[in-house]
């Protein structure tokens, strides 16, 4: 027999798998992200209510959860157990919407507290009616629990009526779930109409992948056919793997059935008289205490890897769309090179002005023609690298992310920091000149600005540009216009990295904000590894 | 009489119906040959179609009321194999029975060749999609990866779909706009086949062959299926409809495995076959007069259920459920809230509102005031899941509560259906609501919120764009200037051109002496191209549908290809011809007058000479005169000469610009411009043939 005895090296290994599993978070939309998000959810949850403070404090009561379909009778089960009315029954479906935790008034303490269920607020007062707004606005109204007393009880026992499993409500879906998983006993709810429907058998598989204790309720039957569907209802368990289940058959009966009255304790003893039996002998209790806890942790073992693998998967998928990026704007960057040697800048307006230069044109129109010629050289590449980044996201389903694909308020802008950096250019390069001019020894100094083109052109031009070379090294000499061009080139290389560079991570922005990275998977199973240890 | 004795009357019916099916798939197999011998074109004007098809459907609506009373007459409708024939002849014309054989064959080619592979991918996918909704992670919604749990599973029947069944009954007619949104569909498939996926447009393909199918099949019988939960009642309720224990009841779930048809009048065996029910599993109802009279032409199928943890019966359900005309969902007070039925069939299925009934059954169960209260939630349940409700004469889904066990409510549903299957709508009704459902599907690939299209500011825009490639604006201002300067240079005086000339043999020549010399090649700026094909293609397929977009994109960039480099040649071509600039016809006379003006200053001077060296008599006036006439007239002249020449010089500019900028747009305009505004074309006439399937017509596009 397995008893529970816990360590503090246990609970603080726990409480740092549990911070882990808290910060694993699955941004990109991938076929297996809201799987995972929905684990981790329930994991964390799980953990938060039920294995931690059952850890803590075993000595607490035993909580056992009534679960299972819309309609199966789960509050008219919870309030013959206790004798009296806590939770309202009725025949409108969905009925509970607020669940219910009902127990010994000498215990009342353990759930008045945040120990179990922390994300819940208490409410005392016995159920208001849907139209009062007493809750604050932004409150969730789902996210209630109430806790009532009853003398009726056994100390070390507490019930709770949960939502239905399978509600068309969303929230109460959900809350049913961590309901449930809270449980030291889960009580599966089923009746004769039901006993073979999909949705209450998926809720016995999941308990049985936990380990939990668990008991099942087969409720409403009538006493014509009760054998038959109870014989068939245990072949089908046995089936499942799930024969040694304890189970309780409830007949349906006039006075309990739509009236939201109450059993005869009669019906319901076999049921009431296994769970006081579980909570009375020590050795019963400690049973099954460490049974749901150990199945819970053992579950860890698969729900970890499986968290882990979801989170590789993120980082996979950001570094598959982190790297198109990088691809694009690389090929990019490097035809954008190849151009400028090419002299492609020196083509179309900008070419016509240097034919006609400097006869027909100045050297200021040249240069405004060279530098808008440059910008659109630029921002040409930058948008044909985002467009190609465009059509491989378009095959990733990553990148259906919200904010990593709305790229059109930045275009205009992308223009507009081009346009930028070339002036900038520009003006340094007039500035070289100027100097390179001011230190020649000549009697008639060329203009500075006619300088400045000559580099331009020479540097941008390309083959064709040949003559501007010769023109420069004319006027201010081999030596300072090889220097000039040397300083010019290197400036221009330095702005066109920087450009594409500045694109590039605008463009990877909103991926980095969604903050990838590999190390959750890493921590996951390490998180894991060492609670194996301490166990 | 018992459901056995019954049901071998109909095997026999059944045989019957085989031979005359054979017999009349022949007939249609061959008259459709003889017509495409006949070299008939494929594909027909919707107008066309029409004239055809109303002459049989005016036969029908004559023949049919004929053929009611035969039957009547003989009772049992044992013969109605043999009523069908005359049925057929009167229809009309051979001619017209002729056609429309040859319409049905067609019909069956465009239909039937993808018809089997259509439907597995259709039921595969559509499985798939329902468990990613439906598999959501929560502990109760976990679908089982290995099955193992399958309690009650039976093996499904294996479907036999024989040959596309001929019913003996008139076959179903749709209406007019119906027809026109069905044919509006299939045009509309044929059209973007070559843009969309076959996926997206799968679910379109199968509205078109069902309601090909459908319409082949008796138009007088309506499929009715009973659908629910386990343990709803929906065998009871069927066999309470059919006047005999045909279903299995029990208490052992889930119960039916299989569909069963009962059918209240004859010649539905093609409806029936198509859904796939064996012969084994067709059954008759109680015969009695009353019933049929008033049920007559309703095919009742029960189903599986749709929630337990037998998978197989989900799929039959949902398989079947594609293919009846009408749905009867039954519900019971312990489940009718269940995720598993709103989530899952009645929220998609919230269009076919008009063709499905909502039955609250077992209401014994509930005690008083109860039942009013449970449906009224019902209701509510059913409003919130978008199902309009059939109340105060509106058209929407029937709400009933009944209870099959005691017979409470169950006259309500019979009149109700009676009345419901008497109309004969249901068939194109549950078309129409597919069609509707469809062109849901569609509307994202197909309609858009903006205005699209090409505007002149964009087009304009992409020809400037181009011209700034080509440099068409700096070609005219460097035009234009040598132009001047020329003038200049010819209309000044000659000292300042010898002054001129002496500073140009000191003056390095830079990028001029290249001008003639060297032919350049790449004279378009590539980089400038590109984006403005880019730009363009953006504008163009800004607010269309992904597909569409894609498709204009491409047909912009297929155009560049090559675009620079036929700028290039053009640039070439209708650029400047080299040398100097032609001269206006003043030219010679200022040219003339400037020489007569410095010989004017010569003479004065050598005049003035003369005289100094005593060779003349001294005159000082009139040399004096002639020299300060020389030399004020020669800058006169040149200056007037430069205005002069500065409109010639603009006009010659802006003429050698716009030379380039036409050019250069034309070429624009035949590359990309057109293929795109095709590309656009092609869009908005899908476009409209979407209006049109919505129904809502040919001005719906942009709304």
């Amino acid at each position: 027999m397995v008893t529970l005895d816990v360590r503090p090296q246990l609970l603080d290994a726990l409480s740092a798998l549990r911070d882990r599993v808290a910060a694993a978070r699955f941004p990109l939309p991938l076929a297996g992200a809201p799987r995972a998000r929905a684990n981790r959810d329930e994991l964390l949850a799980q953990l938060d209510d039920y294995l931690v403070p059952r850890l803590r404090e075993p000595e607490a009561p035993l909580l056992a959860v009534v679960g299972g379909s819309t309609g199966a009778g789960k509050s008219t089960l919870v309030n013959s157990l206790v004798g009296r009315r806590v939770s309202e029954a009725g025949v409108l479906r969905p009925t509970t919407r607020t669940p219910v935790l009902v127990c010994h008034p000498e215990d009342h303490h353990w759930f008045s507290g945040m120990r179990v269920l922390p994300d819940l607020t208490r409410v005392w007062v016995p159920h208001q009616e849907p139209g009062d707004d007493l809750l604050l606005p932004g409150e969730n109204p789902a996210r209630v629990l109430r806790v009532e007393t009853a003398e009726t009880l056994p100390r070390g026992l507490a019930l709770l009526d949960a939502p239905d499993i399978d509600s068309l409500v969303a929230d109460n879906r959900v809350l049913a779930a961590e309901l449930i998983c809270s449980a030291d006993i889960w009580v599966m709810v089923t009746t004769a109409a039901r006993y073979a429907d999909a949705v209450p058998w998926h809720l016995l598989r999941t308990a049985k992948e936990y380990d939990a204790a668990l008991v099942t309720v087969l409720d409403r039957v009538p006493h014509q056919v009760a054998s038959e569907v109870s014989r068939q209802y245990a072949a089908l368990l046995t089936k499942a793997g799930l024969g040694d289940v304890p189970r309780f058959t409830v007949p349906e009966l006039p006075e309990s059935a739509w009236g939201g009255g109450l059993l005869p304790a009669t019906a319901v003893a076999s049921l009431r008289n296994w769970l006081i039996h579980q909570v009375q002998d020590p050795a019963n209790r400690q049973q099954t205490l460490a049974r749901t806890a150990y199945g819970v942790l053992d579950s860890l073992k698969s729900r970890m890897p499986e968290l882990a693998s979801a989170a590789a998967a993120q980082y996979a998928a950001a570094l598959r769309l982190t790297s198109a990026v990088d691809a694009a704007y690389d090929s990019e960057h490097a035809r954008v090179r190849g151009r400028l040697q090419a002299g492609a800048v020196l083509a179309g307006d900008a070419l016509k002005r240097w034919r006609a230069f400097p006869v027909d044109c100045s050297a200021g129109e040249l240069l405004d023609a060279l530098m808008e010629s440059l910008a659109a050289l630029l921002l040409c590449a930058v948008t044909a690298a985002d467009e190609r980044v465009d059509e491989t996201w378009r095959r990733e389903p990553a990148a259906g992310a919200p904010g990593l694909t709305d790229r059109d308020p930045s275009l205009e802008s992308a223009e507009h920091r081009i346009g930028m950096a070339v002036r900038r250019w520009r003006r340094e390069l007039e500035e070289y000149a100027e100097e390179e001019v001011r230190d020649l020894d000549r009697t008639v100094a060329p203009d500075p600005e006619a300088v400045a083109v000559l580099v331009a052109t020479a540097l941008l031009g390309g083959r064709r540009a040949r003559s501007a070379g010769e023109g420069l090294a004319e006027r201010i000499g081999a030596h300072g216009a090889l220097r000039l061009r040397d300083r010019g080139g290197r400036l221009l290389a330095e702005h066109v990295d920087r450009v594409m560079h500045t694109e590039r991570e605008r463009r990877l922005a909103p991926l980095d904000a969604l903050d990838v990275h590999p190390e959750p998977q890493a921590e996951l199973i390490a998180a894991l590894s060492v609670l194996q240890k301490e166990r | 009489m018992t459901a056995v004795t019954d049901q071998d009357h109909t095997d026999h019916a059944d045989h019957t119906d085989q031979a005359d099916h054979t017999d009349h798939a022949d007939h249609a197999d061959h008259a459709g040959e003889t017509v495409a011998e006949g070299g008939r074109p494929e594909k027909r004007s919707p107008e066309e179609g029409v004239s055809e098809d109303d002459a049989p459907v005016e036969g029908t609506s004559d023949a049919a009321p004929l053929g009611e009373g035969d039957e009547n007459r003989t009772g049992a409708g044992d013969d109605s194999a043999d009523g069908g024939r005359p049925k057929d002849g009167t229809v009309g014309t051979a001619g017209h029975a002729g056609t429309h054989h040859a319409r049905v064959s067609e019909d069956d080619d465009a239909g039937s060749g993808r018809k089997d592979d259509d439907t597995r991918t259709r039921t595969d996918s559509a499985s798939a999609e329902a468990t990613s909704v439906w598999d959501d992670g929560l502990i109760a919604r976990r679908v089982a990866e290995d099955g193992t749990v399958a309690p009650g599973y039976v093996p499904p029947v294996v479907e036999t779909r024989g040959p596309s069944a001929q019913a003996m009954a008139a076959p179903l007619a749709y209406d007019g706009h119906l027809r026109s949104r069905l044919d509006a569909l299939r045009e509309l498939v044929g059209l973007s086949r070559t843009r969309l996926d076959s996926r997206t447009l799968s679910e379109a393909g199968r509205v078109l062959d069902e309601a090909a199918a459908r319409r082949r099949l008796s138009g007088q019988h309506t499929v009715v299926a009973i659908a629910g939960a386990t343990g709803s009642g929906k065998s009871q309720l069927f066999n309470a409809l059919a006047g005999v224990a045909i279903s299995e009841t029990g208490v052992r779930r889930p119960t039916t495995a299989a569909p069963i048809a009962c059918s209240w009048s004859d010649g539905a065996a093609g409806l029936i076959e198509r859904i796939g029910i064996p012969p084994r599993l067709r059954r008759r109802p109680l015969q009695s007069a009353e019933a049929e009279a008033q049920l007559r032409g309703l095919v009742l199928i029960d189903l599986p259920d749709h929630d337990s943890a037998a998978v197989q019966h989900r799929e039959q359900v949902d398989r079947v459920l594609a293919l009846v005309d009408a749905v009867i969902w039954v519900v019971d007070p312990e489940k009718y809230a269940d995720a598993m039925l709103h989530e899952r069939y009645l929220r998609p299925m919230a269009g076919h509102a008009e063709v499905m009934f909502v039955v609250l059954n077992q209401i014994d169960r509930l005690p008083g005031e109860a039942t009013e209260q449970v449906l009224d939630d019902l209701r509510r349940l059913l409003d919130e899941d978008g199902i309009a409700l059939g109340e105060y004469g509106e058209p929407g889904a029937t709400v009933l509560a009944l209870s099959a066990l005691t017979g409470d409510g169950l006259g309500e549903l019979r009149e109700a259906l009676g009345q419901f299957v008497a109309e004969r709508g249901a068939p194109a009704r549950r078309i129409s609501a597919d069609l509707d459902a469809a062109a849901v599907g569609l509307w994202p690939v197909y309609a858009t919120r903006r205005r699209t299209g090409l505007s002149e500011e964009a087009r304009d825009e992409f020809a400037g764009r181009l011209a700034d490639a080509v440099g068409a604006t700096a070609a005219g201002e460097a035009a234009e200037r040598a132009w001047l300067r020329n003038a200049n240079r010819a209309c000044g005086t000659p000292w300042l051109r010898l002054w001129r000339w002496y500073q140009d043999r000191y003056e390095t020549p830079t990028g001029r002496l290249l001008l003639r010399t060297q032919e350049d090649e790449e004279a378009t700026a590539r980089q400038r191209v590109e984006q403005a094909v880019r730009t363009l293609a953006d504008r163009a397929s800004a607010g269309l549908p992904a597909p569409w977009a894609q498709a204009v994109r491409e047909a912009a960039v297929r155009g560049s290809q090559g675009l620079p480099e036929a700028l290039d040649e053009l640039a070439a071509r209708a650029g400047l011809p080299p040398g100097r600039p032609p001269r206006p016809g003043w030219w010679p006379g200022a040219v003339l007058t400037q020489a007569a003006m410095t010989v004017l200053q010569i003479v004065g001077g050598l005049w003035l000479l003369g005289q100094i060296i005593g060779f003349m008599a001294p005159n000082l006036g009139v040399p004096v005169m002639l020299m300060v006439a020389g030399i004020i007239g020669g800058p006169l002249v040149e200056w007037s000469c430069r205005m002069a020449a500065r409109g010639p010089a603009r006009r010659y500019g802006t003429d050698a610009e716009r030379r380039l900028r036409e050019a250069a747009a034309g070429c624009g305009r035949a590359r990309v411009l057109d293929p795109v505004a095709a590309e656009l074309l092609r869009y908005r006439e899908v476009r409209e043939q979407f209006g049109r399937v919505t129904g809502v017509g040919a001005a719906a596009g942009t709304r």
